[in-house]
């Protein structure tokens, strides 16, 4: 059940956008989508819904195929039972708001809509507004009848194409929270298509992180965070070091030879293009010198402050380490020039591919 | 089934999933391909317009007899014949009346525009008001006005030999000059009409650089206005000229007293007055096709390249020149195109239905209601009210719903062959009416379709030369919808044909009512392409005015151009009330 992505390839004219990409979303799982501008995220949700017809690949909801070129096979957007949600609403300005979210059931051939659309209508709050007009409402209304629209003959599954870049950060937030409440309720599956980490983060069961027209990587958010496979992917979400290191004698050491601990796990062997991601808020920043030891899992770097950013709960500061400058946090006040520790154990401290992703996605496809 | 959506007040809690249902309604629209079905039939339909009159022609213009006539056989000597003097003569009159048309009426129409839209005249609504009626003033209606007027036994001779005496000036209408004269006046309009556009979408910043770099206004449209609408007119020129090479109603009513051809009454000279040659009159038509055709490429092409140089859609507020001195001679000049072009006309042809025998002094005239009470009795006339009530209001709808199918496809959908349709539905375009028109009268003569001397063949002929109408303006308006309102409607469970019916077709209401009421229009007031193809039974009012007209029976062309006009400007009023879509245009 739920969505199942096989080999989906997708070009226009000559040029490939996606690259032979496979994933599944179970029942009631909230997935997204995420990726920079570009990558081909809104083409993948577009051949989902019927939109874009695909090159190659099948594609399944709930079981049934509805795409696959290899036997000529096209289920047409309408048959597809979907509710989408677009970026730029297309909330029809002819119609007012009850109208609007009536429509999915009157197509599908049902007389009464009141209770359905009540119902939809009381699930993001706009009861009120149903007699309104398009045009007379606030963008953030407008998406939310947008949303009551795509659940209001509760489909078996829900598609959203960026749904909140044009709300303001407040709203977002608010919606966002809205959005996962929702979907959970409905307990159908939910692609949902996003260039914000925190949305993806915050709203989702599992990510997908795409880059141009391939898949990087999937995961649960803690895993993408925590356990990025490569740069992109950790630079992608979150804020990162990232440590240039290489093998020594005696173990992993910073350029200028001093030695570090690593996440074991994380040492695959290949030494070759590797660096060591360090969060920021993995590093616990200490007023003075400390000793230079590594011992028991930790690392203790000592460095000197080189600039500092005040951001109210702490303060973000850029710290000289053996000729690298690294990020990290302290509630501490500490004077630009001044001495500094950092502290933190070898298992914030992971090995990750460097190499372009792409490549190393055209390994994995081939 | 309602009863599984629960209660409202339940909000989230919905534990009943409707299973398996479905998914799509059946029904007329269905699930099936009636899109398909309808763009086959479209494409169908077009192509059987367009082409088929094209084609008649050209086999026409091959045979040595009429359409229809079993003795004929195949022979070159109509392509020959355009070789001959007398086509020679007429080809040259028609350049000279259409590139003298062309001239005046570009000059007078852009300088008006420029009046009404970049100085301090004090009547700008007034005036474009006056033009846009004087737009849709028939032409053969205004020919004849001018006749009245113009003629030798007319009014200006009259007074001048019998109430002023003066023997050695008197007037022809019945000249070049005389159909070049009424040619610009009708045209006026046009060129108003095209260039306004493009004169209010100018970057007014230009213009002020220049002003501020010291240019005196004439100097700074001398040097700056007018270079940088050079595209815009170079366009609207070439439809003013295409224009003028295929009317048909003014150079009939004045030149052929006059002896004065141009190709469009040669052509109908050729198949109304023996010894008719209709396959010469083909060869004619397509040559005169062949000119207009090249033009509305030309055109076509200036367009397109010229859209970005002119209007950058940010017209701000620009200070008006002021007219100083030029203010009175300015507002006389206005003042006498209106009296010219609308007014007098207008007074000359209720005057001349109102009286018995024509007279110049109304102080000798007897007065009558004949005319009109002849319209109460004449059955032939009635049907020919009706009978264009039916062609216009119903034609008008056949063609902008075949108009808005061909624009959707071509705009929207884009299937295999989509520009084949979209260059089948301009061609008709660069064909005069008159040329249609025989294209017709061949065509059916010999296809084994019932239509010669019905009103659908009438309609027919008006639906594929105005066509064009119905597809730019709902192109316009598709291009505009955001693909995304259909888009939502489909993963909404609409299939494509009810996402036209519910979303595409309430949104692009307004454009639909405006190219309806275009054709209506348009329609109302063709004569070109009725004037071979008509029949008793099918004739139309504009071709019951032209054939009263033409029986020298003033009077009653008079009265029922009034009648005309009057339901011209009823129907006007009664479509732009009804759909207020229209009166955007
Ligand atoms: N109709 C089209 N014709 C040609 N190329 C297209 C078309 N639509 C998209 N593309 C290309 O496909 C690629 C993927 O586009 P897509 O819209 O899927 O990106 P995206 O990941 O949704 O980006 P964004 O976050 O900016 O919305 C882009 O490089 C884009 O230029
Ligand atoms: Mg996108």
């Amino acid at each position: 059940m739920g969505i199942s992505v096989r080999g989906l390839v997708k070009s226009y004219s000559a040029v490939n956008v996606i690259h032979s990409i496979s994933f599944d979303v179970a029942d009631g799982e909230f997935v997204t989508l995420l990726g920079p501008s570009g990558c081909g995220k809104t083409t993948t949700l577009r051949c989902i819904a019927g939109l874009d017809t695909p090159n190659a690949g099948t594609i399944a909801i709930n079981g049934r195929v509805v795409s696959d070129p290899a036997r000529k096979l096209f289920v047409a957007p309408h048959e597809r039972d979907l509710g989408m949600v677009f970026q730029s609403y297309a909330i029809w300005p002819h119609l007012t708001v009850a109208q609007n979210v009536a429509f999915p059931l009157t197509v599908r051939g049902e007389r009464d809509t009141r209770d359905a659309v009540a119902w939809a209508l009381d699930v993001v709050g706009l009861t009120k507004l149903s007699d309104r007009r398009p045009s007379e409402l606030s963008g953030g209304q407008q998406q939310r009848v947008a949303l009551a629209r795509a659940i209001a003959a509760r489909p078996q599954l829900l598609l959203f194409d960026e749904p909140l870049s044009n709300l303001d950060a407040r709203l977002r937030d608010r919606t966002r929270l809205e959005i996962s409440r929702i979907q959970k309720e409905l307990k159908v599956p939910a692609l949902y298509v996003t260039h914000d980490q925190t949305e993806a983060l915050s709203m989702s069961d599992r990510v997908i992180v795409m880059e141009a027209g391939h898949v990087v990587q999937e995961g649960t958010p803690e895993d993408l965070y925590h356990r990025p496979v490569n740069r992109f992917v950790a630079d992608f979400i979150g804020s990162a070091n990232f440590l240039d290191v290489r093998r020594g004698p005696s173990g992993w050491q910073l350029p200028d030879g001093t030695p570090i601990l690593v996440d074991p796990a994380s040492d695959t062997g290949d030494d070759s293009g590797s660096v060591a991601l360090l969060r920021p808020e993995a590093i616990r920043l200490e007023p003075g010198v400390h000793g230079d030891l590594t011992a028991a899992g930790f690392n203790r770097l000592t460095g000197r402050v080189v600039g500092s950013m005040y951001l109210g709960p702490h303060a973000e500061y850029i710290v000289e380490v053996g000729g690298l400058q690294l990020r990290a946090f302290s509630r501490a006040a500490l004077p630009r020039g001044s001495h500094a520790t950092l502290v933190f154990t070898a298992l914030d401290c992971r090995l990750v591919a460097s190499g372009t992703p792409h490549s190393r996605s055209l390994a994995h496809a081939g | 089934m309602p009863g599984d959506r629960g209660k409202p007040e339940m909000s989230l809690a919905f534990p009943v999933r409707v299973p398996g249902r479905p998914a799509a309604a059946r029904g007329w629209f269905g699930t099936g391909g009636v899109l398909r079905v309808g763009y086959v039939g479209v494409f169908a339909i077009v192509a059987l317009l367009a082409l088929i009159p094209v084609a008649a022609l050209v086999l026409g213009s091959f045979r040595d007899s009429a359409p229809g006539m079993p003795d004929g056989s195949w022979t070159l000597s109509n392509w020959a014949g355009l070789a001959s003097p007398g086509v020679i003569d007429t080809l040259t009159t028609t350049l000279i009346v259409a590139g003298l048309t062309t001239a005046f009426a570009m000059v007078f129409g852009t300088a008006m525009a420029l009046v009404i839209h970049r100085t301090d005249f004090r009547w700008p609504g007034a005036m474009t008001g006056l033009l846009a009626l004087s737009f849709y003033f028939p032409s053969f209606i205004l020919a004849m006005a001018w006749i009245v007027i113009g003629s030798p036994g007319g009014l200006i001779n009259n007074l001048l030999q019998d109430a002023l005496g003066i023997e050695w000036f008197s007037v022809d209408i019945y000249s070049v000059s005389g159909i070049v004269f009424v040619m610009v006046l009708h045209q006026i309009p046009f060129v108003y009409l095209t260039m306004r556009g493009p004169i209010m979408g100018m970057d007014p910043s230009y213009e002020e650089a220049s002003r501020s770099a010291g240019a005196s206004p004439l100097a700074m449209l001398r040097r700056v206005t007018l270079p940088m609408l050079s595209y815009a007119l170079a366009s609207s020129a070439l439809l003013c000229l295409v224009m003028a090479l295929e009317q048909f109603g003014i150079p009939v009513l004045i030149g052929v007293p006059g002896r004065v051809t141009v190709l469009a009454t040669q052509i109908y000279l050729l198949c109304r007055f023996p010894p008719t040659a209709y396959g010469l009159a083909a060869a004619v038509g397509l040559t005169l096709a062949f000119l207009t055709g090249l033009a509305i490429m030309l055109q076509r092409r200036l367009a397109k390249g010229g859209r970005s140089v002119v209007t950058t859609g940010k017209a701000g507020r620009i200070t008006p020149i002021p007219l100083g001195a030029w203010r009175w001679p300015v507002n006389l000049l206005f003042g006498f195109y209106a009296i010219i072009a609308l007014v007098l006309p207008s007074l000359i042809l209720l005057y001349t239905s109102l009286i018995k025998f024509f007279t110049a002094n109304p102080f000798d005239a007897a007065f009558t209601w004949r005319n009109y009470t002849y319209v109460w009795h004449s059955e032939d006339t009635q049907r020919a009210i009706v009978n264009t009530l039916i062609v216009s209001g119903g034609g008008a709808l056949v063609g902008v719903l075949l108009g808005a199918a061909c624009s959707y496809f071509t705009v929207r959908l884009k299937p295999t062959g989509w520009r084949v349709l979209d260059l089948m539905v301009m061609l008709p375009f660069g064909i005069p009416g008159i040329v249609l028109g025989l294209g017709l009268l061949w065509a059916y003569a010999y296809l084994p379709l019932p239509l010669y001397g019905t009103l659908t063949l009438i309609v027919l002929a008006y639906v594929t030369r105005f066509l064009p109408y119905a597809t730019e303006t709902a192109g316009a308006r598709f291009v505009q919808l955001d693909r995304s309102l259909e888009e939502a409607a489909w993963t909404a469970g609409a299939s494509k044909q009810m996402g036209v019916w519910r979303i595409v077709m309430p949104l692009s209401l307004p454009s639909l009512q405006s190219g309806y009421f275009l054709l209506f229009m348009a329609f109302f007031r063709e004569i070109s392409a009725t004037i071979l193809i008509f029949t008793a039974a099918t004739s139309v009012l504009s071709v019951s005015i032209w054939s009263s007209f033409e029986q020298a029976n003033w009077g009653l062309a008079s009265a029922l151009s009034i009648l005309a006009m009057v339901m011209m400007v009823a129907v006007m009023s009664l479509l732009l009330w009804a759909m207020p879509g229209a009166r955007t245009r």
